[in-house]
């Protein structure tokens, strides 16, 4: 858990994210782009259960449904259901070693793309087979990195 | 705690899903979030803006001569064309007015950019750098050099959404230039190929034919190049043929678009009243 919440950090994490959601990768390899800002809602859930929760990502989802243009409230749904499944495993999560954490990010990440996928066939998405799980597993592989870096970061500016 | 959290935004969402999904109540609100998200969208372009610049910078003068010389040349030829196509346009729109026609080719046009593309690599649509603050409305057409890209299908103050040619919930009425055959002209989800739907296999059609847009629907305006046939296959025993046509717009190439307004007192880009108009007409 961190000492210290920094909260222009979290600000700018935040739009860094969105911004990330909708650019910088090349195009074609759009598919295995990471879900920035599931690791995001991930990372401050996981290390400030107590200031960030499920309505706090529902907000951050409802950005990324206007971004995405999806029915607003369904990436909504998928980051709640994260802060929700962080917040219920957080204390375990922190006794894993590194692998069992990317393990656990992948299964959450998986679980909000199959619900987003889910809705988003529900309202006549077109089916692609299980390449949208390409961003859980991308999101997995760079969390280590990415928790290493937030962290650092916090504790220089936090 | 954290469940009653979850159940009470679950109760929420499912709320906004229906609303948004069934009662389309929720364009105002997504239009004012998109709006306060427009410092995203310069954000996502910039790097692009800035390489550009800095590509810009490094050029020497040598190639800015060279291209200023094939833009010259280039500029030579179009005026040439454009001479001719006024003659051509006074001439077509006297016959109109002789077959009592009231509808005359004129579209007036802006430029825009393209600043992002959709993030979900299984939707067809870019954003441009022009909304409703520039007159922009649901259902314009968006065009580029080589011809029709796709419409708008969202807007917020300073950017818009436009759903492309390709998707494959998108469908364009088409004809053939040749002999004014008319057709539906499907996306398939793959920006280099589009369907031809339900022409009978007895039509005249071939592979290289122009497919330009053919104004029914009251969506898009008339006369624009489309596609052209790439693919036809007969199956024997089939009412239809398979027809596949190529984009002729560069549907991930293009930085600058051109959005169409359409002419005064034409047909307007609401769906259902331009239905009830062609009707009318018809």
């Amino acid at each position: 858990m961190l000492s210290v919440i920094s909260y222009p950090i979290f600000v700018l994490s935040v739009i860094a994210s969105l911004v990330l959601s909708i650019s910088l990768f090349p195009v074609g390899w759009f598919e295995f782009r990471p879900e920035w800002l599931g690791l995001i809602v991930f990372y401050w859930t996981f290390r400030a259960p107590a200031q960030f929760g499920v309505l706090f990502a529902w907000c951050l989802g409802l950005l990324l449904d206007v971004l995405e243009a999806t029915p607003l409230g369904v990436n909504a749904l998928g980051m709640a259901l994260i802060a929700f499944l962080v917040l219920t495993i957080h204390q375990r999560l922190r006794m894993y070693p590194w692998p069992q954490q990317c393990l656990m990010v992948f299964l959450l990440l998986g679980i909000n793309q199959m619900l987003v996928h889910f809705l988003k066939q529900v309202f006549g998405g077109e089916d692609a087979g299980f390449s949208y799980l390409w961003p859980a597993l991308t999101s997995a592989l760079i969390w280590p990195v990415f928790s290493i870096l937030m962290d650092n970061i916090n504790r220089k500016l936090g | 705690m954290p469940g009653l959290r979850l159940l009470l935004v679950i109760i929420v969402s499912a709320a906004l899903i229906v609303a948004d999904q069934q009662f389309d109540r929720l364009a105002p609100v997504r239009s004012t979030l998109a709006t306060g998200l427009t410092p995203v969208y310069w954000l996502g372009n910039a790097p692009y803006q800035f390489s550009d610049w800095v590509a810009g910078l490094f050029t020497t003068r040598e190639d800015v001569k060279q291209e200023n010389e094939d833009l010259k040349a280039r500029l030579l030829i179009l005026e040439r064309r454009a001479l001719k196509y006024a003659a051509l346009a006074s001439e077509n729109n006297e016959l109109r007015r002789l077959m009592n026609s009231s509808e005359l080719l004129d579209d007036r046009v802006i430029v825009s950019e393209v600043v992002s593309v959709s993030p979900d690599p299984y939707s067809h649509e870019i954003i441009i750098n022009k909304g409703r603050s520039d007159g922009l409305q649901v259902g314009q057409a968006i065009l580029d050099a080589h011809g029709l890209m796709g419409q708008v299908v969202q807007t917020s103050q300073v950017t818009s959404r436009v759903l492309l040619v390709s998707d494959s919930s998108h469908a364009v009425p088409v004809e053939v230039v040749r002999n004014g055959l008319r057709a539906i002209l499907l996306g398939t989800g793959d920006s280099g190929t589009l369907d031809l739907v339900h022409v009978p296999d007895t039509a005249d059609i071939r592979e290289g034919d122009l497919l330009v847009s053919s104004g029914l629907g009251g969506r898009f305006p008339r006369g624009y190049p489309v596609a052209e046939v790439s693919l036809i296959n007969k199956e024997p025993g089939e009412p239809f043929v398979s027809i596949r046509a190529r984009p002729k717009a560069q549907l991930n190439q293009s930085r600058l678009v051109l959005v169409v307004f359409p002419p005064k007192g034409g047909p307007r880009p609401e769906p259902v009243a331009s239905d009830s108009e062609q009707e009318g007409q018809g």
